[in-house]
């Protein structure tokens, strides 16, 4: 009896040990897979920049001024239209959705003045684009980061 | 193995150029309006700006004042310079169509923050007005016609010249430009070919967070005269017979060669989060008597709900009258003088405000539809941004528009 006492609270405290475990390590998952997915900008080292201010990363990309804080040109990358890290991004740069951006933009090509940035179709081309062109700048997911390129500079991070 | 060396930098050099020109082969764009709009007034037509010849009225829906088409080409020939070419089918002075050259320049970033564009560029004499042909870039349905109508010049042949720094805590813009127009508007009866005019400007902008601060300045020496034939005529010749001064002054009024149109502007946008806010103020000198001093501006605006935007404004636009007279007696035939001289002098006559209110649906990323309804309150005699009012014209008229803006 005394036994089975024993082994019944041996058993009950081994579950909630291991449900505590199973719910720890599910948050862990989760909340690192949410830092994961954060938005970073990224440049090569060439750059030679280790930081971007906000209001930095929105002058480049909104064609405002394209101007390094080492004074080398900037050259931004987007992503394709149809890809939901393009969403993403303005709405968490700027909280415009991507209809707003393509309004503004229609505005400065239309009207002579500065052109929106470069478009390639993925996070990889964007990464052999910076590698190669020093002052190329771009907008990737950090679980992309890790898994494709250490060697990449974050600028800025995007959080929520 | 000395040979693979250079080569290989040279390999790695040239496709940088190739990466960095790779987005720059020619491109073509383009954007357009499919709009149709109605008029409550059968005493006036309702124009979209001073340059269209022709309006709606009587309530008839009508693609005549907004409906337009554009398609631009740019082509980058060096990381530095590129080739810009556009050209946009509207209603113009002629009641025609036929595609003009609004655009056609050669663009030279030596630096990124400077820029020199030399060829036929567009009018920059307000915030805004040089991109108010493209509908999909605007919140509302029109450019606010209480303060865009009068200015019917949109592109000029010549230089402008900017420059962008940081500067407390912002973003800093200095522009200059000068040229030549090389347009004809028309008024009640007559085309008016401002070609030759002189033209230049300054521009300066600042940019801070969400906020854009524009202030402009812009002159037009014109090159010919309005042609309201024959009344300097008369008024020179009664002044002769009288031998009164004030005639041959009226005379002179009616002369616009070789007079200069001053336009002062200040304009403030606030963008973020959905909330779009406009605010802007502008003054028109002219030192042609024929034309009526003004000051107009407008409030407008808008808040993003999903992907309907609805907004509102209020816009005035308010003329000087120049008081001038011929001095000539009140009988025949001078009365007959005396009425058409106040007639023309008046032509240029406004006095009313417009409040806006519309909804803008964002339908795919490169499509919007919008619906507006605009009402319009102005005297009598506020004529200027109107055509062919008849005797009975209050000034007061509602347009309802409904229009389709994209872009390609």
């Amino acid at each position: 009896m005394c036994f089975r006492l024993c082994l019944t609270l041996c058993f009950d405290a081994m579950v909630n040990k291991l449900l505590r475990q199973f719910i720890f390590v599910t948050m862990m998952l989760f909340s690192a897979g949410h830092a994961w997915a954060d938005l970073v900008i990224v440049t090569s080292e060439a750059t030679g920049i280790s930081t971007l201010s906000k209001e930095d990363v929105i002058n480049i990309y909104l064609g405002r001024y394209r101007r390094l804080p080492n004074a080398l040109p900037a050259l931004p990358i987007d992503m394709a239209e149809s890809s939901e890290i393009k969403k993403k991004f303005y709405w968490r740069l700027v909280g415009k959705t991507l209809a707003e951006i393509n309004s503004y933009w229609s505005r400065l090509i239309f009207s002579g003045q500065t052109q929106p940035p470069a478009v390639l179709n993925s996070s990889e081309d964007a990464i052999m684009r910076i590698h190669r062109v020093p002052g190329t700048i771009g907008y990737i997911e950090r679980g992309n980061h890790s898994k494709l390129d250490k060697r990449l500079v974050v600028v800025f991070e995007l959080g929520e | 193995m000395f040979f693979l060396v250079p080569l290989g930098v040279a390999n790695d050099n040239s496709q940088d150029v190739k990466e960095k020109n790779q987005d720059s082969a020619v491109k073509f764009r383009g954007f357009g309006t499919l709009g149709i709009a109605r008029s409550s007034s059968d005493q006036a037509s309702f124009i979209r700006d001073a340059s269209q010849p022709q309006g709606i009225s009587n309530g008839e829906w009508s693609a005549r004042i907004d409906s337009i088409l554009g398609g631009q080409v740019n082509w980058q020939l060096t990381n530095e310079v590129m080739l810009v070419g556009q050209a946009v089918s509207r209603l113009r002075y002629n009641k025609k169509r036929t595609p003009e050259i609004t655009w056609a320049y050669a663009r030279w970033e030596a630096m990124p923050d400077t820029s020199i564009r030399i060829g036929r560029l567009g009018a920059d004499f307000m915030m805004l007005a040089d991109s108010r042909l493209v509908g999909y870039a605007s919140l509302t349905a029109r450019p606010p016609a209480d303060f865009f109508g009068p200015l019917f010049f949109h592109h000029f042949d010549g230089v402008d010249a900017s420059i962008t720094k940081p500067a407390a805590g912002g973003l800093a813009r200095f522009k200059i430009f000068a040229g030549k127009t090389q347009e004809k508007t028309v008024d009640a009866q007559n085309i008016w070919d401002t070609s030759g005019s002189h033209v230049n400007g300054v521009v300066a902008d600042y940019w801070q967070g969400p906020w854009q601060l524009r202030l402009n300045f812009a002159q037009v020496k014109f090159s010919n005269s309005l042609d309201v034939s024959p009344l300097p005529d008369l008024l020179n010749s009664a002044g002769s017979i009288l031998g009164l001064p004030s005639a041959f002054a009226a005379a002179d009024a009616l002369e616009t060669k070789n007079t200069t149109s001053r336009f002062y502007s200040l304009g403030v946008v606030y963008d973020s989060s959905g909330l779009q806010a406009q605010g802007m103020a502008n003054c028109i000198h002219h030192e042609a008597g024929l034309l009526q001093n003004s000051c107009a501006g407008y409030a407008l605006v808008g808040y993003r709900q999903g992907a309907f935007t609805p907004y509102v404004g209020l816009s005035a636009w308010k003329s000087t009258a120049r008081g001038k007279i011929t001095g000539l007696p009140a009988v025949a035939p001078f009365d007959s003088v005396n009425f058409a001289f106040g007639s023309v002098m008046n032509l240029s006559h406004a006095d009313q405000h417009t409040l806006t209110v519309g909804a803008r649906w964002d339908v795919k990323p490169n499509v919007a539809f919008k619906i507006q309804w605009d009402a319009i309150r102005g005297n009598s005699q506020s004529v200027f941004p109107f055509r062919d009012e008849q005797a009975g014209w209050n000034g007061k008229t509602n347009v309802l528009s409904v229009v389709s803006d994209f872009v390609f």
